[in-house]
């Protein structure tokens, strides 16, 4: 298929996904999209017919439109994100995708003559209410989002002791505030997850209570753009039974968007970083979607950095 | 007792006063046989490409047990249908609410499940059979 097919093919849509750059090395790029800000019925079947067989039915079996909704529109998000940095080569619709042998899903591309596919590294993470999909290039990445309001229906302290390593429930047994206390758990929870997601071994390579995830005091980065610069904690892991140097490999993110959610975000660090204590400072782009109708950059206040070493992008080139 | 040899089953030794009721799962494909007796749980046959694998399916009551506690944890109206096939992804449990339900699970049943089998439960039915599993590791 020629690439002017396939730039019909886009432009039949409502409207046509704007081709990307590729993020650079260290760049994180974070797209969201609020499942109560698509309505259209012809929009929802317009992004049924991008899926695979397989996905559909997977979207059906869930139970209530609800869940159906949120699963059509991670598969939505995953494939429009992806097909946005192959520069028109590839459509949504015929992206396949694969999984590693522990179930992490990843993109297998289906090369013609002389083209290059990307060195794209995805994650998606959702809920009912916000489906999110962080790219990376060359980097592993894993995310996670939860609404920052969500209760647990066990009591925080005896899950924490259930699942949590020993540090990090001592972290929250002296929190005397219980809404603080819920919302450092939820805090945890996101970045063990994204930790967890980024390893891409699957959860019995790195069960939840064998590592910790801690809030260091901050150190002095160097940020590389003008763009706005946090002073936040840095965020690290440690493992148990890991040699130091391996967890420190691993660089989080902790922003609080639209108000509502925690998103965590955990990237691999460039390997030509020399000397150990050097640390750039994770530069994130975050853009809210409705694929085929809107991308908007989001305002400060709707993405707040809580954690972590980073700067927060105005907009992506 | 039903007893398994080869790819035939052979019924030793039951008892003439005991009237076995078979017990099929609905399943597109004959998975498994069940035999219950008396309310008691045997063997059953599940066929997996190639061999015969003889597992014990979990007792109703668990089965009913993990339905209750996925449906709290759901936060699903009393009346919603959720049975041993339900998936928990289909009803809309993310890890935490899986991981939630599980220790839910621990503390009602008395039992430790490890981190990894905890990721590989899909069903309730999944959720049952390694419940029973770590019971009767335990006595």
């Amino acid at each position: 298929m020629n690439i002017h097919c396939l730039q019909r093919a886009f432009s039949s849509a409502s409207s046509s996904l704007v081709p990307l750059q590729l993020p650079s090395p260290m760049d994180t790029h974070f797209w969201y999209v609020l499942p109560e800000e698509v309505k259209s019925a012809s929009l929802v079947n317009e992004y049924l017919g991008l899926l695979s067989p397989c996905e559909r039915d997977n979207v059906l079996s869930m139970r209530g439109d609800q869940l159906k909704k949120s699963a059509l529109l991670a598969r939505v998000l995953v494939r429009t994100t992806i097909a946005r940095y192959t520069n028109f080569q590839v459509d949504p619709k015929s992206l396949k995708f694969t999984k590693n042998r522990y179930g992490k899903p990843g993109v297998d591309w289906q090369t013609e003559d002389g083209w290059l596919p990307p060195s794209l590294h995805f994650n998606i993470s959702h809920t009912s209410s916000l489906i999110a999909c962080g790219v990376t290039v060359d980097s592993p990445i894993g995310i996670d989002v939860e609404e920052k309001s969500r209760r647990l229906n066990n009591h925080i302290l005896a899950f924490a002791r259930r699942y949590f390593s020993s540090c990090e429930l001592e972290h929250l047994t002296v929190i005397s505030d219980p809404e603080i206390q819920r919302q450092e758990f939820m805090k945890l929870w996101t970045l063990k997850e994204a930790y967890v997601k980024a390893l891409g071994r699957g959860f019995s390579a790195a069960p939840f209570k064998t590592f910790t995830i801690r809030f260091k005091a901050p150190t002095r980065g160097n940020c590389l753009s003008t763009d706005k610069a946090t002073e936040a904690s840095e965020i690290i892991v440690e493992s148990f039974g890991d040699p130091k140097n391996l967890t420190s490999n691993w660089q989080f993110a902790l922003v609080e968007l639209a108000g509502s959610h925690y998103a965590a975000i955990c990237i691999e660090r460039a390997k030509t970083i020399e000397g150990g204590n050097f640390s750039v400072p994770m530069k994130l782009t975050v853009r809210r979607t409705i694929p085929f109708v809107e991308d908007e950059s989001v305002s400060e206040n709707s993405v707040v950095a809580i954690g972590g070493q980073l700067c927060i992008n105005d907009h992506i080139h | 007792m039903a007893s398994v040899i080869g790819t035939s089953v052979s019924m030793s030794s039951l008892s003439s006063s005991f009237k076995p009721s078979l017990v099929l799962t609905s399943r597109t494909n004959l998975k498994s046989i069940s035999f219950s007796i008396n309310g008691k749980r045997f063997p059953v046959l599940r066929s997996l490409p190639g061999r015969l694998q003889v597992s014990c399916a979990a007792k109703p009551e668990t089965v009913n047990k993990v339905c209750e506690i996925v449906k709290k944890q759901l936060a699903l109206p009393d009346n919603s249908t959720v049975t041993g096939e339900s998936k928990f992804a289909a009803l809309g449990a993310d890890s935490l609410d899986t991981v939630e339900i599980v220790m839910g699970l621990e503390e009602h049943f008395g039992i430790s499940v490890e981190e990894d089998s905890a990721q590989s439960i899909a069903t309730v039915q999944d959720a049952a059979d390694l419940i029973e599993d770590l019971v009767a590791k335990k006595t």
